[in-house]
């Protein structure tokens, strides 16, 4: 028999326990940090190039300056300050973006590395060894803390290497890291008080919501300027990058954040394990609806989701109607600085009808990535081994899986009649001019984009399943990145023509471009095709 | 003769480099509890995956009834499945999960259902998320049983099951039998397949090792006998069939007997036999025999 170790030994083992939980969460993250870093890097280098193109001249200058009065670009886009200003300019244009991107990231991030792991049972072994839950919360919040500062440095690096002062770089980047580094703690947080990973998800996503909308309605509205005060955007905001660089608000986001991860530690100490604050009901009555087919319960579970995606494309684009008259008029006051929008990837936004086509345009990105979504869902249930019952059962694998596609199809186009109604809704309370059919037609105009995300997606289902989610929002988020992108860095033209966004007609502005839709319908459908054909060859992965 | 309820012709599959089944040539008589016995890793669930479709082989065949296995949508109306690890919908309850396996299942005898879930102390109130382990292999079982199909594919069911529940579960197979259902159970078990089932295939390495009766599997085997004597016991090494001798006392010893027992029995009525005991392996030491001292 061997002798006991020493006592030194064994501390040292404690810490070695600890790095390897250190470890195990940076695995976890590691692939989506590095894109996470390169998309804030990226962006913002394109951003300050883009300045030099569309600036030219002081006039321009001032003209962009004039933005500044304006409530709608300040809601939308946020507060224009410094646009003189290669940096600032960036900070306008891709700073709210890119603190969202990392916002959303951090906090999916979050509740899939804690309550994620927690829930599938897989902590428990870990927490049978001698790392304590506080511990294991607070090592995760740490690394996802880290990734957040690395991509706020991937931003900072990007800015300077562009030529912008390093200054307000350094002020924005701090922003953007505390945006990131808040949402992993909201995200810990809501993990604490939820037991599944969906719940702690959508509740953490609400609070992104939320914050947006307080930032928004602070930008926007001068009386209600301060509730930005009350949002890790808005403080963001109120640092001024390269007008100013005020500290205050940054001081305050980092206090907030510290309270917040150190809070989510110590709550996971005082409840039980797979338990969260919030307690279900361990039993209720049955509801048989929707259970007599595949095809109905693939509806069944896609009600849920759906509303809440709905729900915020419906909040968003009730927001844009509202804000059209305002927007468009301003862009009627100054030609040269619709000119400038143009320029910068804003056409057309003169009139309701070119406003509400470039608006509706960024539609197909939730759009496809709600199919997406659904389809890695469904992979994830399927190596989960839930839909394994459902397998035995004598149905083919294409039934169970048109099903799917037919739900997700159903679900993408109501996202897109809510968005248009919303929009309508919006433009009708402020007198803009925008026909129901008009707003309509230019919210389904972006269902082919959709439509490939979900052909892409079923291809990977087929293929390779583990991909589902990369692929399926490929040709969306992909492809308007790449539009985005090649438009502003003078890439050649072919590789803008790549993505499907440079072949969407500025619908209500111009009709449809049926042939381009009639293409995209038809490549999804064989990529689909080809999906359901892997999908039935294949082993499952139960 | 009756048709088979499944057959297996060369069966073969093959992960990457890994050969988890190597031709097995397997057919369980319509009407018959077949055990599937064999180590971790023997390719027992890769077999059930190929019987069911969820896994296509690499080579070879299966059929279910006549119907190739590749087609689901006819092999499954004559099936039902509970698999090793049963993962529930989170948010389904017991019931609701019940009634969906129901209508989209081969069709369900609802009172007989009612009286499993009765028998199997089942609370279908709660969401498949609270069940343990246990309860959610009792949610699968009890779908499964009250199919009535006339193919029960059980992949270690019982693995969760405490011993009063392990008795209504065994009752259940039975009951099975009774009414002309086959019934294919792979399991670890090894009192509980000696106890519901007919017939036993073994695996090993994704190889068929043995297919055999229950009980001629232990005839079969080794038989331990332990003897005592007046005297010196006499020397039985050399005997036919007699193995693992050993001296327990200056006047006793124990052997193992395989085979016909005449030769040792001349041997020992030679002898001045003061008692002697013969007692027959158990399934677990026949098992053990088999894959004693190797790997897999």
């Amino acid at each position: 028999m061997r002798a006991p170790k020493p006592a030194a030994e064994r501390t040292d083992f404690g810490r070695g326990a600890r790095l390897a939980v250190t470890a195990l969460a940076l695995r976890q993250i590691r692939r989506g940090a590095l894109i996470v870093t390169a998309v804030a890097a990226g962006m913002s280098a394109v951003a300050v190039a883009a300045h030099r193109s569309t600036v030219k001249d002081p006039a321009d200058a001032a003209a962009l300056e004039a933005l500044a009065g304006n409530p709608a670009i300040r809601t939308l886009f946020g507060e224009p300050v410094a646009l003189d200003d290669a940096g600032g300019f960036a900070v306008w244009r891709t700073g709210t973006a890119l603190a969202v991107v990392l916002g959303v990231w951090a906090l999916l991030a979050a509740t899939r590395i804690t309550r994620g792991e927690e829930d599938a049972g897989r902590w428990d072994v870990l927490l049978a060894g001698r790392v304590p839950v506080t511990t294991m919360v607070a090592r995760h919040i740490v690394v996802l803390v880290s990734v957040s500062l690395l991509a706020g440095a991937g931003a900072f690096a990007g800015l300077v290497a562009a030529g912008a002062t390093a200054g307000g770089a350094a002020v924005h980047s701090a922003g953007l890291a505390l945006c990131g580094v808040f949402f992993a703690a909201a995200g810990a947080m809501t993990a604490q008080v939820f037991a599944t990973r969906s719940s702690a998800s959508g509740a953490a996503v609400a609070v992104l919501g939320v914050s947006m909308l307080l930032k928004m309605v602070g930008d926007g509205v001068a009386a209600l300027g301060w509730l930005r005060w009350l949002s890790p955007f808005g403080l963001t905001a109120l640092a001024r990058p390269y007008d100013g660089n005020r500290l205050w608000p940054l001081v305050i986001l980092v206090v907030v954040c510290l309270a917040l991860s150190a809070g989510a530690a110590a709550a996971a100490g005082r409840r039980d394990i797979r338990g969260g604050y919030l307690r279900y009901p361990s039993g209720r009555g049955p509801r048989m609806r929707l259970l007599g087919s595949v095809q109905a319960f693939a509806v069944r579970r896609l009600v849920r989701p759906l509303a809440a995606w709905s729900a915020g494309v419906g909040a968003y684009y009730l927001l844009i109607g509202v804000l059209a008259v305002s927007m468009t008029d301003f862009l009627a006051d100054n030609p040269r600085f619709a000119d400038l929008a143009a320029q910068a990837g804003f056409a057309g936004l003169g009139t309701v009808q070119g406003y509400a086509a470039t608006l509706f345009a960024l539609l197909a990105v939730p759009a496809g990535a709600f199919v997406a979504v659904r389809l890695a869902t469904l992979a994830a249930d399927e190596s989960g081994g839930r839909l394994t019952l459902l397998f035995a059962q004598p149905l083919t694998r294409a039934r169970l899986l048109i099903g799917e596609i037919a739900a997700a199809l159903g679900g993408v186009i109501l996202i897109t009649t809510v968005a248009g109604l919303a929009t309508w809704t919006g433009t009708k309370a402020v007198g803009a001019d925008l026909d129901l059919p008009d707003a309509l037609s230019g919210a389904w105009n972006v269902l082919p984009i959709a439509l490939l995300c979900l052909g892409a997606g079923v291809l990977a289902l087929g293929w390779a399943p583990r991909a589902v989610t990369t692929l399926g929002s490929l040709p969306a988020a992909g492809g308007f990145l790449l539009k985005v992108i090649a438009d502003t860095s003078g890439w050649p033209v072919w590789v803008g023509q790549l993505s499907p966004f440079a072949h969407l007609a500025a619908v209500p502005d111009v009709p449809v471009n049926w042939p381009a839709a009639f293409l995209m319908t038809l490549v999804a459908t064989l990529a689909a095709a080809a999906g359901v054909v892997g999908y039935r060859r294949r082993d499952l992965r139960t | 003769m009756v048709s088979p309820a499944f057959r297996t012709e060369s069966l073969t599959k093959r992960y990457g480099r890994v050969l988890a089944l190597d031709g097995l040539d397997l057919s369980v008589p319509a009407g018959e509890v077949f055990g599937f016995l064999g180590p971790n890793g023997a390719g027992k669930s890769t077999t059930i995956r190929l019987l069911l479709g969820l896994a296509r082989p690499t080579a070879g065949r299966a059929s279910i009834f006549g119907t190739d296995a590749a087609d689901v949508a006819v092999t499954h109306r004559r099936l039902a499945y509970v698999p090793a690890d049963v993962a529930l919908w989170p948010q389904l309850t017991g019931a609701e999960i019940l009634e969906l396996l129901a209508r989209t299942g081969p069709g369900t005898d609802r009172s007989y259902r009612d009286d499993l879930v009765e028998r199997f102390d089942l609370d279908l109130s709660k969401p498949g998320r609270t069940y343990s382990t246990g309860n959610r292999q009792k949610v699968a079982l009890v779908a499964a049983f009250a199919t009535r199909a006339p193919l029960l594919v059980l992949d270690e069911p019982t693995s969760g099951l405490d011993p009063l529940m392990e008795l209504e579960f065994r009752r259940a197979v039975r009951e099975a039998r009774d009414n002309g259902q086959s019934v294919f159970l792979s399991s670890h078990q090894l009192a509980e397949v000696e106890a519901v089932c007919d017939k036993v295939a073994i695996l090993r390495a994704g190889r068929l090792v043995d297919v055999a009766a229950v009980t001629d599997l232990r005839r079969l085997h080794r038989t331990e006998v332990t003897v005592c004597f007046t005297g010196t016991p006499p020397d039985l090494a050399h005997v036919p069939g007699v193995q693992a001798v050993e001296m327990t006392g200056a006047t006793s010893l124990r052997f193992t007997l395989t085979g016909p027992p005449g030769p040792a029995l001349q041997e020992l009525a030679a002898a001045d036999v003061v008692s002697l005991a013969v007692r027959e392996s158990s399934l677990e030491e026949i098992f053990l025999g088999y894959y004693g001292g190797t790997q897999r």
